[in-house]
């Protein structure tokens, strides 16, 4: 056997080993909504961002949000990547919502990250 | 000259300095990972694809990088492409992983800097122009490769990532070809040892994990 095809099967061998170790599928975070109680957040603009741009919310309580009329354009495609949230909210009545399961710090935005803010779960 | 001349003479050189650039970049992350990186809750799950794909980029643009540090004088036109090439892909790739993982800025500062040294050390083999050629594709290509991970962001952003990769694996070898057929009547006038790879690859992968895990990142990514 040429020692370019044993480089090869090295190079297949290598990936193949670290890809199944390093390849691991997305951590979901998103929980269902039991009770039917949640906490409702109305984002506004201010300063070329959304306003507020920090949202408390408790492990486990459920959150929606949703967009009054100042916010505009690429503002209403409201993206919160660790839920897997990506919605256009076309009227102040449309909203998404969500249930952490994990206290932490979520980033979430606009389609096109110009607008910008965070969840902070406790 | 064929493409079969090229993989029978040119295609063993390359294949081993890609296995020994896999080699070194994963048992970087090997021992990171023992040591510190299994402590970080989710860790794989959030990095560990744009990690193991900033690692197989590195290990794309080596083999080309090796070869062509080896001449002086290459006619301009084939520095200038050779530069040009190298520089956007190194830029590109690496901006886009770390784009994905650390924001625009993060992603952009990281591919230009690797992008523009890999331009202007591959276009060096043919002078001023290939230097150029490279530092401005380095440069293009850094920019561009965060930003279209930003892009991305809201879509199919790891299916995109392969698809970049793919898409910059066809390129390389092309221009490895081109190297082969291009330098075959001049003559070496260093020969580049595998630590160079070694030492390049052990670079390279320690500070994208760091950046990746640790580093700053953009308020989207919070």
């Amino acid at each position: 056997m040429k020692s370019s095809s044993l480089y090869l099967i090295g190079i297949v061998f290598v990936i193949v080993v670290f890809g199944v170790m390093m390849l691991k599928g997305e951590s979901y975070q998103n929980n269902s909504n039991p009770t039917g109680e949640y906490r409702e957040v109305i984002l506004g603009i201010k300063d070329f961002n959304y306003y507020p741009n920090a949202i408390n919310a408790d492990v486990g309580e459920t959150v929606r949000i949703k967009l009054d009329s100042s916010v505009t354009g690429c503002f209403r495609s409201l993206t919160i990547r660790d839920f897997k949230i990506n919605k256009y909210l076309k009227t102040s009545k449309d909203y998404v919502e969500f249930t952490p399961s994990k206290a932490g710090t979520y980033g979430f935005s606009c389609s096109m990250g110009m607008g910008t803010g965070v969840i902070i779960v406790k | 000259m064929s493409f079969k001349e090229f993989r029978e003479k040119d295609l063993g050189r390359i294949t081993k300095t890609v296995l020994i650039s896999l080699i070194t970049s994963f048992v970087v992350f090997g021992i990171v990972y023992f040591f510190k990186l299994r402590y970080i809750d989710g860790l794989l799950p959030k990095f560990g694809f744009y990690i193991f794909f900033a690692i197989l980029s590195y290990a794309l643009i080596m083999p080309t990088l090796k070869k062509v540090r080896g001449y002086e004088s290459l006619p301009c036109m084939s520095g200038m492409m050779i530069g040009m090439t190298v520089g956007m892909m190194a830029g590109f790739l690496p901006g886009f992983f770390v784009g994905a993982t650390n924001g625009m800025f993060w992603g952009s500062i990281w591919g230009m800097l690797v992008g523009m040294t890999f331009g202007i050390l591959s276009g060096k083999c043919c002078g001023i122009m290939g230097v150029m050629e490279g530092m401005m594709a380095g440069f293009m290509g850094g920019l561009m490769g965060a930003m279209t991970a930003l892009m991305m962001f809201n879509d199919n952003l790891r299916a995109s990532g392969v698809v970049i990769f793919i898409i910059g694996a066809i390129i390389m070898t092309g221009l490895n070809f081109l190297i082969y057929k291009e330098t075959k009547s001049f003559e070496r006038k260093t020969e580049i040892e595998e630590l160079f790879t070694i030492v390049v690859s052990f670079i390279l992968t320690t500070l994208t994990i760091w950046l990746s895990v640790f580093g700053p990142r953009s308020a989207l990514l919070a």
